[in-house]
């Protein structure tokens, strides 16, 4: 489609453009009460891309000549990143941490943030690739040392942007083995040209995907690239933290699925159920050593830890790796058990993020052992804290267990990749212990009390919100696994 | 005589960008930084591309590379600072990662059949590029420059001192 008409497609981004330069102007312009106004601003910002998004005409089809994708798949992820950014730009002036900092311009690198998620949920071309992975990276080292006087904000920033300058380095190596084969940066291009590269050119095909997993491994925390995680969202501003830890991971897995599954498929359609990887590559057996790794360390190190924060970041990298086990297939079935998994685990580990800010804010601490007798303080923040626990366990009747339920599927219905399934099991039976650790000294340590602790009704409202869909699809899921089935729609024309 | 000065440009490359790194001044570096930069100016041209090296020369060198020294000059103390770390007890390690890095991608270059182009010397590259930019590429341009915008924005925040 030619870039003019391009553009009736493109408006939920086109407002988030206008959004950006409009919160830079109020920030110049304004003179008092700026971060409420910015505020503002940004919410009615995001409503209207939300329903530019919602008035958007369902088609598959690709826009500005072949560079971004516009199909139900994309809308998808859209959706995610719409819903983890409101809640986050809606807690942060209710979060103690940001005091004394200037919120306003918080808020514009969310929203800049956000614009390349939607890029990268969307891109089918490695240059967009690189340019939307870099746009939420550099956004993200920003927000991570926004507290510019707490020397741990600092130092996560700077980690940060050394291991992101280090990771994108090396998957520019590994796009730039992929174009100098193809001689194309269109995915589709490129994978017309891998599909019949002569039996030679294997090995480089192979040094090739493993460059470009450095990158992508790095935006979900996957084991081995994901140093960074803990000490980034242990100093970062709580917030962030949630942030981080969903948005930018959702989008990891949207771009990687799709880029790699159809740069490297065997047909480069990757609306058919099967999928097979271009003659030569063991792309399957690759995925599964680092699905089972990234589980098993972010598992083994969460366990122990004794700060709530780090304990999450942990488990957040053994998230990752359960969706990367069903990514080893990669048919139609897995891609919708991982999209199942990541709409459920922006609900669970927003929601139990949000609660260690309520608690932060009140009490100003974040060891798990100062926790002690918070069910009895707060049970209407105790008990979802619980449910979001038990939902990331995995236990029924919780959405969490569904999730797992359909990724682990994926994998015993394919057969061969059943050590991986029983390895995602015992994983999910050791992080029972560190998440089940919370909730016993939540409700069991510590005596009851009358004293009951309140905080921000925005914030109780947020978190008893969140908890609605946890407990709601652990129960009746059709409508979201419906929603997802007919987000299985990809664009796969080349131009 | 090509051959010959292609050999010449890329020593001089490597041999820049190697005291880039070794060099224990900062200043030192960012001198031996314009070597590079030509360098790979000469690359291009070697390419038939000359717009592209005279847009590395006119904006790495002249632009980029006098705000880098004009940074480091103007920041205090660390003009006259010493690069150098001691600490550093995985190098044996590292250099045999590296090692080994080094000559697995380098066989690969020579095994690999890379996508050949067609081999037609166009007359200008200038109206080239701009087509591209202006239809294929437009998407790609306006997007670099919305990362640009908050990287710019981004610096200024964090280097910005808050008392009022």
């Amino acid at each position: 489609m030619s870039n003019f008409d391009s553009l009736a497609y493109f408006l939920p981004e086109l407002a988030l453009t206008v959004l950006i330069v409009s919160l830079v102007l109020a920030s110049v312009l304004l003179k008092s009460d700026r971060d409420r106004i910015v505020w503002i601003i940004s919410l009615a910002g995001l409503a209207v891309t939300a329903v530019l998004l919602a008035i958007q005409p369902a088609t598959d089809q690709s826009i500005f000549m072949g560079a971004l994708a516009v199909d139900p798949y994309s809308r998808f992820f859209k959706w995610i990143f719409l819903v983890a950014t409101a809640v986050i730009i809606i807690a942060s002036p209710y979060t103690k941490q940001l005091d004394g900092s200037q919120r306003h311009e918080y808020y514009l690198f969310l929203i800049a943030v956000m614009f390349g998620l939607f890029l990268m949920a969307s891109s089918l071309d490695l240059i967009i690739v690189y340019l939307s992975i870099e746009i939420v990276s550099i956004g993200s080292f920003i927000l991570a040392g926004f507290l510019k006087d707490d020397p741990r904000s600092n130092e996560s920033s700077l980690k940060y942007v050394i291991y992101g300058a280090l990771s994108s380095g090396v998957m520019l190596y590994g796009l730039s083995l992929l174009f100098g084969m193809a001689g194309s940066t269109n995915v589709f291009e490129v994978q017309a040209a891998l599909v019949v590269l002569p039996e030679k050119a294997h090995l480089t095909l192979a040094v090739a995907l493993l460059l470009i997993l450095v990158g992508f491994g790095y935006k979900i925390s996957m084991v081995p690239f994901h140093f960074w995680t803990p000490d980034v969202y242990e100093g970062a501003p709580t917030t962030i933290t949630a942030y981080l830890s969903v948005a930018p991971k959702a989008a990891g897995f949207a771009l990687a699925l799709r880029i790699l599954g159809t740069a490297f498929g065997s047909t480069g359609d990757l609306n058919i159920g099967d999928w097979s990887p271009v003659p030569g590559l063991a792309f399957g057996s690759v995925i599964a050593i680092f699905a089972a790794l990234t589980m098993t360390v972010g598992n083994f190190l969460a366990i122990q830890q004794n700060s709530v924060k780090r304990l999450l970041a942990y488990s957040s990298i053994a998230h990752a790796g359960y969706m990367l086990m069903a990514a080893v297939i990669l048919n139609g079935q897995a891609f919708g058990a991982i999209m199942f998994y990541l709409a459920i685990y922006l609900c669970m580990n927003l929601g139990a993020f949000l609660v260690t800010i309520f608690v932060h804010n009140r009490f100003g601490y974040d060891e798990i052992d100062d926790w002690k007798g918070f069910g009895f303080q707060a049970p209407l923040i105790a008990v979802p804290m619980g449910i979001f626990l038990f939902s990331l366990t995995g236990l029924p009747p919780t959405a969490g267990f569904i999730g797992k339920v359909y990724l682990f599927s994926v994998l015993i219905e394919a057969g061969q990749y059943w050590w991986l399934a029983l390895v995602g099991i015992l994983n999910s039976v050791v992080s029972l212990y560190y998440y089940a650790r919370i909730i016993k000294v939540m409700f069991l340590d510590g005596e009851p009390t009358d004293e009951t602790v309140t905080g921000h009704p925005v914030m109780t409202g947020l978190i008893l919100m969140l908890t609605v869909p946890v407990l709601l699809f652990g129960i009746y899921w059709t409508p979201l696994m419906g929603a997802v089935q007919s987000s299985l729609k990809f664009f796969t024309q080349g131009m | 005589m090509a051959e010959f000065g292609f050999t010449g440009i890329a020593a001089l490359v490597i041999a820049s960008s190697f005291w880039v790194v070794t060099a224990r001044n900062l200043v030192h570096a960012a001198v031996a930084l314009m070597g590079t930069l030509f360098g790979v100016a000469g690359l291009y041209v070697y390419l038939y591309a000359d717009f592209l090296a005279a847009t590395q020369v006119i904006i790495y060198v002249g632009g980029i590379l006098v705000l880098i020294i004009f940074g480091v000059m103007l920041t205090q103390r660390i003009s006259s600072a010493v690069l150098l770390q001691t600490h550093m007890p995985n190098r044996p390690l590292a250099g045999v990662v590296v090692f080994f890095l080094f000559m697995g991608l380098t066989s690969l270059l020579f095994r690999t059949p890379w996508h050949e182009g067609e081999q037609v010397m166009p007359e200008s590259t200038v109206t080239i590029i701009g087509t591209s930019l202006l239809t294929k590429y437009l998407l790609h341009f306006e997007v670099a420059s919305v990362l640009l915008l908050v990287a710019l924005l981004g610096a200024a925040y964090l280097s910005r001192r808050e008392d009022g």
